[in-house]
């Protein structure tokens, strides 16, 4: 049981992060239909552009945030700009593989600055409470609650359950920008605007909208918000020129499986998501065990050593799997339209 | 109009920036395919970039640093040595393409590599098809050298040192009972957990889990769960550096308490760097450290630092002796008047021929010697310890080579 609920924790965190993610490749879908596959170069550059600011510059990693958000955003924008907008009326196809060329551009430029290798935010660079503690020492419990005690970096709820400050934080901050996008979309002015765009792009313009300027705030949001999950996942992980295109990819199944183009669905989609990789890869290898002792073969399996655990190996995979069975139950979407009408 | 062709030209130059190999060193140096009969030519395949790209840079460096002081003497009988590099990136399918390049090229005599046991395995069919010697200064997976004639390794192969881990833990870490063992689903991994495992059955060391992960993978919370409910005291990772120093990192994160236990996947500075404090305690095992090394080994030690500004590790160590026998194969036997195929199977004739310890070449790692398939089983594993965020040698060594005979 314990070990279900760290799974959970590590689902939530993980779909917290693609939630993120995904809101992004939403956005833009329902906007201008458009898949825009270079989302998850934009991602990385957000953990690049804050690595840089806390290891060159020691910026605080808040400071580094916001700045790789500004950043992202303004990316996002000249991204839209200069490789999309020419192409608004062109055929969806010359856009899609328009994206799929700035995707590789941008992950080989970041190749060029940074080097292909790895790179790790040091210890130093983060706050005390973001730090892991030294293996040989035994944490310091600030205080204890209901059983759970407080150390310093972790919530420690039962002996093998618990929560890191890291992880928490990644929860609480895509909760709060979550939520916060819900608020603008649903009740601003510019939120309408958008709405108004997706339903109908040349009757919100005929309506007096600026299309373009609302287009390149969705590119905007969608990007500063991809940029914190780069960051976290930086934090949490490491950071590489491939994170885009790993992270990317499964957050972009997650905006299928919610119905690409809804918002509320990107959300949903991306926690599933999360959930799904991490209880799939968890609980697969105990599912296979069962299923060799339910046809008889109990003992064959122990004594073979299939027991050596490949399914977890195979987390990625097993999170299509879901994505590929929802779509062929409803192949909009949990919460796509079939029709136009999508914000 | 005109936005839509500046849109067009970045998008093209960024693409075209993409076609272009991220580091030009690792190019065959195409300018110099013309080589006089000045010059001898050795290839260079490792992972220059990608995922074990740390293991990449130093085997650049080693084999960059013996080619040097060899030219600086005078070169192989007064040729100058030149290198060519090749990237694999770690994987099988660039290990091909270079091995095929490398097998092609009309002017390469011999090379070093791969490092990666997947990308020797890879590329073995087609150096032995083209007939010329792949000589790898960091493959352990115990298949590298079965069925061909041009492979050979001077290191230790994964059934001895996955041997040597589990009798080390069960003699010498005996406080620990119970094992999970962490595997990357590749040659390499699964075949060091084989032998691991199988000893580890007959010594009656308890293995209570044995979990696989992937080598693209980031987040290892999962896998790491799913071991702490089965409550090990030591766990053995069976992968390389890049995913090890995530892998002890999120575990600490994850409260698990117990001690970590590498192999010579995970001897490289960018463990130390990347895990940071949480690697504090790892034991692993390694085929040379320079602490063990004599004299010879610390002149070049200081001459790598000197060049290079970092101290050298296991692999720059192997590829700088690696590059050595290589040279002295060529000084022996190159004819300028011979076919190319003719110097290549002379080298690798040379190479075969040195079978018996008093042969033996003697390379700052020690005395090294091939057996019938190329393989050297008389190199020991050492053992070292992470303390205060520095490998330290171990102070219980098992350097006695009769007792796993």
């Amino acid at each position: 049981m314990e070990q279900f609920f760290q799974q959970l924790i590590n689902g939530l965190v993980l779909g917290g992060i693609y939630a993120l993610i995904a809101v992004g490749y939403t956005m833009v879908y329902g906007i201008i239909q458009l898949i825009n596959f270079a989302h998850g170069e934009i991602f990385m550059l957000g953990a690049y552009i804050a690595f840089t600011l806390v290891t060159f510059f020691p910026l605080p990693i808040w400071v580094a945030i916001l700045v790789g958000m500004l950043f992202c955003a303004g990316v996002g924008m000249l991204m839209d700009y200069v490789a999309y907008r020419p192409l608004r009326n062109a055929p969806r196809l010359s856009a899609l593989i328009t994206a799929i060329g700035v995707s590789i551009g941008l992950q080989n430029l970041v190749r060029m600055i940074w080097g292909a290798k790895p790179q790790t935010f040091s210890e130093e660079s983060l706050p005390a409470f973001f730090r892991q503690v030294s293996p040989l020492v035994e944490p310091t419990s600030f205080f204890s609650f209901l059983g759970s005690s407080f150390t310093e970096n972790a919530i420690q709820f039962t002996e093998n359950v618990s929560l890191a400050y890291l992880d928490l934080t990644i929860i609480i901050l895509a909760i709060i920008l979550m939520v916060g996008l819900n608020r603008l979309v649903t009740l601003t002015k510019i939120g309408k605007a958008m709405r108004a765009c997706a339903q109908n792009r040349v009757a919100a313009n005929l309506m007096g909208i600026k299309t373009n300027k609302v287009i390149a705030i969705t590119f905007a949001i969608g990007s500063a918000l991809g940029a914190v999950a780069g960051v976290m996942v930086g934090v949490r992980e490491n950071i590489n020129p491939l994170m885009g295109f790993h992270k990317g990819v499964a957050a972009f199944a997650a905006a299928v499986l919610g119905g690409i183009g809804n918002i509320t669905g990107a959300m949903v989609g991306g926690l599933l998501m999360g959930l799904a990789e991490v209880f799939g890869a968890g609980y697969i290898d105990s599912l296979i065990g069962l299923f060799f002792h339910i046809i008889g073969l109990g003992e064959f399996y122990e004594a073979e050593k299939i027991s050596h655990s490949y399914g977890s190996g195979y987390r990625i995979a097993i999170s299509y799997i879901v994505m590929i069975i929802v779509i062929l139950i409803r192949p909009t979407g949990l919460f796509g339209k079939s029709s136009a009408h999508r914000a | 109009m005109r936005n839509w062709l500046v849109g067009l030209l970045i998008v093209g130059l960024l693409s075209f920036w993409g076609c272009q190999p991220p580091d030009k060193k690792t190019e065959v140096s195409s300018d110099k395919t013309n080589t006089s009969s000045e010059q001898v030519k050795v290839a260079v395949a490792g992972p220059f970039t990608g995922t074990a790209a740390a293991f990449g840079e130093m085997i650049r460096r080693g084999a960059e640093l013996k080619a040097k002081q060899i030219n600086e003497a005078g070169g192989i009988n007064g040729r100058e040595l030149v290198l060519a590099f090749g990237d694999d990136a770690g994987t099988e399918k660039e290990a091909k393409l270079v091995a095929t390049r490398f097998a092609t090229d009309k002017q390469i005599l011999a090379v070093v590599g791969h490092f990666n046991s997947a990308c020797s395995i890879a590329g073995k069919d087609i150096y032995k098809a083209n007939g010329i010697v792949e000589l790898s200064p960091g493959s352990t997976n115990v298949s590298v050298c079965e069925g061909s004639d041009w492979t050979f390794r001077n290191l230790y192969r994964d059934d001895f040192q996955g041997t040597f881990i589990a009798r080390y833990i069960s003699q010498v870490l005996s406080e620990y009972k119970a094992v999970a063992v962490l595997f990357d689903n590749d040659d390499y991994g699964r075949g060091l957990r084989d032998a691991f495992t199988a000893e580890a059955k007959k010594i009656n060391l308890d293995v209570v889990a044995s979990v696989a992960y992937d080598r693209e993978n980031t987040d290892f919370s999962t896998q790491l769960t799913n071991i702490q409910g089965k409550k090990p005291d030591i766990i053995f990772i069976s992968g390389l550096y890049e995913q090890a120093s995530l892998i002890v990192k999120q575990a600490r994160r994850l409260g698990i308490k117990a001690q970590f236990f590498g192999a010579d996947g995970i001897d490289s500075p960018d463990f130390l760097k990347n895990a940071g404090i949480s690697a504090d305690g790892t034991y692993l095992t390694t085929p040379f450290t320079f602490g063990a090394g004599g004299e010879e080994a610390a002149k070049v030690a200081a001459a790598f630092e000197a060049e290079f500004n970092v101290p050298p590790d296991t692999w720059a160590a192997l590829t700088y002796d690696a590059m050595g026998m290589i040279a002295e194969a060529i000084e022996k036997t190159y004819n300028r008047e011979a076919t190319l195929a003719e110097n290549r199977k002379a080298i690798r004739d040379h190479l075969a021929s040195i079978d018996t310890p008093e042969e033996g070449f003697i390379g700052i790692t020690g005395l090294t010697y091939f057996d019938i398939n190329g393989d050297t089983v008389n190199k020991p594993a050492y053992v070292k310890v992470v303390i205060d965020g520095k490998y330290t040698t171990a102070p219980e060594q098992m350097l006695n080579l009769d007792a796993f005979k």
